[in-house]
């Protein structure tokens, strides 16, 4: 999608349309969410500070974001992707892989599914889309960014060294601004540089990670597109705005995550066999500690509780810097059934149900546990964002820590 | 102390002692044996301070005392002795001289004085019991009890007198249960059950399963139970705990009932289990129309089917189950059918002697 969150704002609000609009939260501590394709002139991009956003374009319209309508959109945009195929692998609320080698016969060239899958939208949801076409995911996500807006490109087979060579180093997948910088302190500038080197020349001066670019830079990349619901761990992870000294602190953030977690769980409709604590310390020394559970849980307080038990397994003595629980080998509850275990749904699970139901409604911020109320909202698309931007979480640790 | 004893008897004393001694004990006496010699004969005395043993032995005794020694080494000595009589004989410090024929030992001991004392429970009344029911009782009950710590009210069987002069046995992990009852006539005064670990309940098989037919008798205390048999005394520490309702459970009557040959039923469930998948011992049986299937699939191996001919007639219905549990069960079967009874997918399976309840286990299913 196209500037999703400010698209959806243009879209609910006519006077927005036409004007440099910002979604984002707080004007000091927050982030741009999305910015629109008027205000992008002036520099401002997603995940740049609010306080620099709003000096860049002191005339733009700033908009709170309204997660819940992004949402709505995002589902309705995904519905009109399983008309044409199952394998839809999400990257984000508003963007995904579709591998519609199986749909070819019935929709015709791929290039033609994309142009029908982009006027349902504009249809349908309103929103301007751009789709890129390629045989393989990397690609077609460059094709795809290359279109914007509101437009679809296709990497016709066999020219992807061509399309690819004259784009910078930084459009490769795993390439940031510090393997940038090494790159262009070799004289890889461009993707067509990296190709042209010979292997083993790449490897020497990269590392492992040589052979990986240097596929890429051919594109080779095999990887599937993989439906979201066979995920292997569902977690949550928070970086402090500020290193927290001392267990207080920790759990406080960790029930914070285990909840949050063990609403994803739920959501999916699946539970967790293992729990998984990660401490990052301010040294950036990332430590895990797991725990099997004897039953398989989607409960937060649950995780809670064992996330807890394993942070006493932890040395608390120094600075941490960000926390992370995270539930793994994900089933559908098979497994040996318990005697004792009581039949049909418990206390907890009856609990968890009326609290899913609330916050539904109501957004999460409506019902939270009494150690957590006064805390920032929270939401799921928030989290997300944060994960993918990275962005610390804008929240401090209690006074009593 | 001094005196002669046979070597047969000090080995059976230590032998006895074996299972308890702690060998990893942060209280090295506890690896020790208490050894006593009184103008009656010999005690030889094991305790980890939960289980206590005191076995008696026939001894010329020259002269009346005490020492505890290592009871690893004693009885590797005693094992490779070249005479079937020995002399023990306490020194200074606790050193004991052992002699036979040409050969001497002269080993280090500790002072009988530091060995933590046994409970004492005499005054808990003790029932005359049969050793070969007791003993069939432990066996077809303790493979049941759970080896999860964390559950360690689960860690012991539950003792419950009942009317009519019956005990009940009943042990589970959480998975699977088993309960056993039989005649064991007498007054416990126990009110409700008590449960009595793992520990203490595999050397009481020991002992029983040394001579099953001697007389023996059982008996509880406040927080003990007491053993006795000619020559042996046992002491052990209860689990202190509320067992579950283990009532509960026990479905009344299952649905679906199916007669099948004990034998038939074991061989099958070993060989198709072969192919179930690794750690979870998962096997699907299907009861239809006059038999019942037994399937394993493993992803990594392959898939196994074996089809048992039963009398069934009611209504299709498969359920996954460990095949050990089923296994486990069967093995302590004597009788040539077993009945079984299920609800669904998701209810306990009851297995027992066709018009036979006295011994059912429980197991709950698997979802596969």
């Amino acid at each position: 999608m196209d500037a999703f969150y400010a698209s959806v704002e243009q879209r609910d609000d006519p006077r927005l349309r036409g004007k440099p609009v910002i979604v984002g939260g707080h004007p000091t501590r927050g982030v741009v969410l999305a910015a629109s394709y008027e205000v992008r002139p002036f520099g401002v991009r997603s995940a740049m500070p609010m306080s620099r956003a709003v000096r860049l374009a002191p005339q733009a319209i700033v908009v709170s974001p309204r997660f819940t309508a992004y949402a709505d959109a995002s589902d309705q945009v995904f519905g009109i992707f399983e008309k044409v195929t199952p394998l839809i692998e999400p990257l984000s609320l508003d963007e995904a892989f579709l591998d519609v080698t199986g749909s070819l016969n019935l929709f015709g060239p791929p290039a033609t599914i994309a142009r029908q899958l982009r006027a349902s939208i504009a249809r349908e949801v309103e929103l301007p889309c751009s789709a890129g076409i390629a045989e393989a995911k990397f690609e077609a996500k460059i094709a795809s960014d290359l279109a914007k807006p509101d437009g679809q490109r296709e990497v016709p087979a066999g020219t992807s060294r061509e399309f690819l060579a004259p784009l910078p180093i930084s459009r490769l997948w795993g390439v940031g601004p510090r393997t940038e910088e090494h790159l262009k302190a070799v004289g890889l500038k461009t993707i067509g540089d990296v190709a042209a080197r010979a292997l083993p020349d790449l490897e020497r001066v990269l590392g492992d990670s040589g052979r990986h670019l240097w596929e890429l830079s051919q594109g080779i990349d095999d990887r599937p597109v993989v439906p979201d619901r066979e995920a292997k761990s569902i977690g949550a992870q928070d970086t402090f705005e500020e290193d927290v000294m001392g267990r207080d602190g920790l759990v406080h953030q960790l029930h914070s995550q285990a909840l949050r977690v063990g609403r994803r769980l739920r959501r999916a409709k699946v539970k967790a066999r293992v729990v998984q604590l990660s401490i990052k310390y301010s040294d950036f020394t990332l430590i895990t500690r797991r725990r099997t559970l004897d039953e398989p849980t989607d409960d937060g307080q649950t995780l809670y509780r064992e996330a807890c038990a394993l942070l006493d397994r932890v040395d608390l003595r120094r600075p941490v810097r960000l926390t992370g629980v995270s539930a793994q080998e994900l089933g559908q509850g098979e497994g040996q059934l318990g005697l004792f275990a009581p039949q049909g749904p418990t206390r907890t699970d009856k609990l968890n149900r009326a609290i899913d139901a609330i916050s539904s409604k109501f957004g999460t911020a409506a019902i939270v546990t009494a150690d957590l109320a006064g805390d920032a909202p929270e939401s799921e698309e928030e989290e997300r964002i944060r994960r993918e931007l990275g962005a610390a979480r804008p929240k401090k640790p209690p006074a009593s820590s | 102390m001094e005196f002669r004893i046979a070597a047969d008897e000090l080995r059976k004393a230590l032998h006895r002692a074996q299972g308890i001694v702690e060998r990893k004990t942060t209280m090295p006496i506890l690896a020790n044996v208490l050894v006593n010699a009184t103008k009656s004969g010999v005690t030889v005395t094991a305790f980890d301070l939960d289980i206590g043993i005191v076995s008696e032995h026939p001894a010329e005794v020259l002269k009346p005392g005490s020492v505890t020694l290592s009871a690893k080494t004693l009885f590797d000595i005693v094992a490779n002795l070249p005479e079937p009589t020995l002399n023990v004989k306490k020194l200074q410090n606790n050193y004991a001289e052992i002699t036979c024929g040409s050969a001497s030992y002269r080993i280090v001991g500790m002072a009988s004085e530091e060995f933590p004392k046994l409970p004492k429970e005499e005054n808990a009344p003790l029932v005359k019991v049969s050793g070969n029911t007791l003993l069939e009782m432990i066996k077809k009950t303790s493979f049941a009890i759970s080896s999860d710590e964390t559950r360690y009210i689960l860690n012991g069987v539950f003792f419950e007198p009942r009317e009519g002069g019956k005990v009940r046995m009943v042990a589970t992990d959480g998975h699977r249960l088993c309960l056993i009852e039989r005649d064991l006539v007498g007054d416990f005064k126990l009110k409700g059950g008590v449960i009595i670990p793992r520990k203490g309940l595999f050397e009481l098989k020991r002992l029983l399963e040394e001579a099953p037919d001697a007389e023996c008798s059982l008996g509880f205390a406040e927080s003990s139970a007491l053993f006795k048999k000619p020559g042996l005394s046992m002491v052990m520490r209860l689990i202190d705990g509320q067992f579950p309702e283990y009532q509960r459970v026990i479905p009344k009557e299952g649905e679906k009932q199916v007669v099948v040959s004990r034998n038939r039923l074991f061989d099958s469930l070993k060989r198709i289990a072969l192919l179930s998948a690794d750690k979870s011992n998962a096997i699907k049986l299907a009861l239809a129309d006059s038999q019942v299937r037994i399937t394993a699939n493993n992803p990594d191996l392959g898939e196994a089917k074996d089809d048992i001919e039963v009398p069934y007639k009611g209504a299709a219905l498969t359920v996954g189950f460990n095949a050990r549990y089923l296994i486990d069960i069967l093995t302590v079967t004597e009788s040539d059918d077993v009945v079984i009874e299920l609800g669904d997918e998701h209810s306990p399976g009851v297995l027992h002697t066709p018009g036979d309840k006295s011994y059912t286990a429980v197991v709950m299913p698997m979802r596969v």
